[in-house]
């Protein structure tokens, strides 16, 4: 669960706007973000970089606290651009909440345990959504699956969700499948040719042996 | 071997090599998967190559996801022949692989049966490209 006062930024208001200014604002070591919802006008911010990534980290759901000027809000991250290969944030889309407010958010699925051996797990649904007060959202929703067979189904409506949470999904749907793997004929003719190669190569290497042996002889 | 089924026009342009992946950065559908560095045109039989490497080693206990597809023609004239004469005949089907675009993902295996299916599966591959992994709570 999330506690509001975990995750303190100290946020700048941005006075200047647009590529360029968002480019140098990331030089400085901020992340450029945008603070809106309840029906204020949106605030352009900008927070330390480093501070937010460990916010973040882990945790999507994450509140945190912002404080800048006079203010001090309360904030859940509602999209976050990330660079594609060094992973760094490039901007942020906070959306304001309020103390007990309620709020939907998409909240990952954990696995424990194993399914009986001889199968594999197929997460379908990977992250599940909730409704829970802003300031007591859960991390994760962890699912037991030891010990499942094969043709095993976790609905959502099986999850055991954290307390005050509501699902939000249909609860039929399904969550996590459990399967025999699929063996193709691709498969087997691919076996089939590397047990050939193999026998191949062990004849070659023993019709080799008697040659190299009369050589040394001669 | 992956090739489209019908094609609009049989020959193309060269596909752009600038910029990073706009979409598909991010491991969707299994825990593990291989992220492109570099950007690079990849064949449909270095795709075939990869997806053969990854589940042989892993015995087929796993399941595998190819998020790339060779949508593109690449020609090529025949050798030792004079310049002209129109554009040469199609010769490869490439996908056009940009920086951070997730090209394989695996799931039901461990992470140490993972990582080495997919080193497997990097070596078919013509560019740098690195492991990853699906991380539940990644904002």
């Amino acid at each position: 669960m999330s506690e509001s006062n975990e995750n303190l930024l100290k946020a700048t208001v941005r006075t200047e706007f647009g590529k360029g200014a968002a480019r140098r604002t990331r030089r400085a070591g901020l992340i450029p973000a945008v603070l809106y919802g309840h029906g204020t006008d949106p605030v352009h911010l900008s927070l330390p970089d480093h501070d937010t990534f460990l916010a973040l980290k882990g945790n999507a759901n994450a509140l945190l606290t912002l404080d800048f000027g006079d203010n001090t809000e309360l904030a859940l991250v509602k999209d976050v651009q990330r660079d594609a290969v060094r992973r760094t944030i490039d901007h942020l889309d906070l959306i304001l909440v309020r103390r007990g407010e309620k709020v939907v958010v998409d909240v990952p699925v954990v696995i424990v345990g194993e399914t009986a051996p001889g199968t594999i797990h197929t997460l379908d649904l990977q992250t599940i959504s909730l409704q829970a007060e802003a300031t007591h959202l859960p991390e994760h929703v962890e699912v037991n699956i030891e010990g499942l067979e094969e043709g095993s189904i976790v609905r959502a409506g099986e999850l055991t969700l954290p307390t005050g949470a509501v699902l939000e999904v249909d609860p039929e749907a399904v969550v996590i499948n459990v399967t025999v793997p699929r063996v193709t004929a691709e498969d087997l003719e691919a076996d089939a040719e590397a047990e050939a190669a193999g026998e191949a190569a062990g004849a070659q290497g023993e019709a080799a042996a008697p040659a190299e042996e009369a050589d040394e002889e001669a | 071997m992956l090739i489209p089924r019908r094609t609009k026009h049989r020959k193309q342009h060269h596909p752009t090599r600038r910029g990073a992946a706009k979409g598909g950065t991010n491991v969707t559908f299994g825990d593990f998967g291989i992220q492109a560095v570099e950007p690079a045109y990849v064949t449909n039989r270095q795709i075939e190559a990869a997806r053969i490497a990854m589940t042989r080693h892993i015995k087929r206990g796993g399941k595998v996801w190819i998020n790339i597809f060779p949508d593109r023609p690449l020609t090529k004239k025949p050798a030792e022949t004079r310049m002209g004469s129109g554009k040469g005949s199609p010769e490869w089907w490439v996908a056009n692989v940009k920086p951070g675009r997730v090209l394989f993902e695996l799931a039901g295996v461990n992470e140490e049966l993972a990582r080495e299916a997919l080193r497997r599966a990097q070596h078919k591959l013509p560019m740098k490209t690195r492991f990853v992994r699906r991380e539940g709570g990644d904002a």
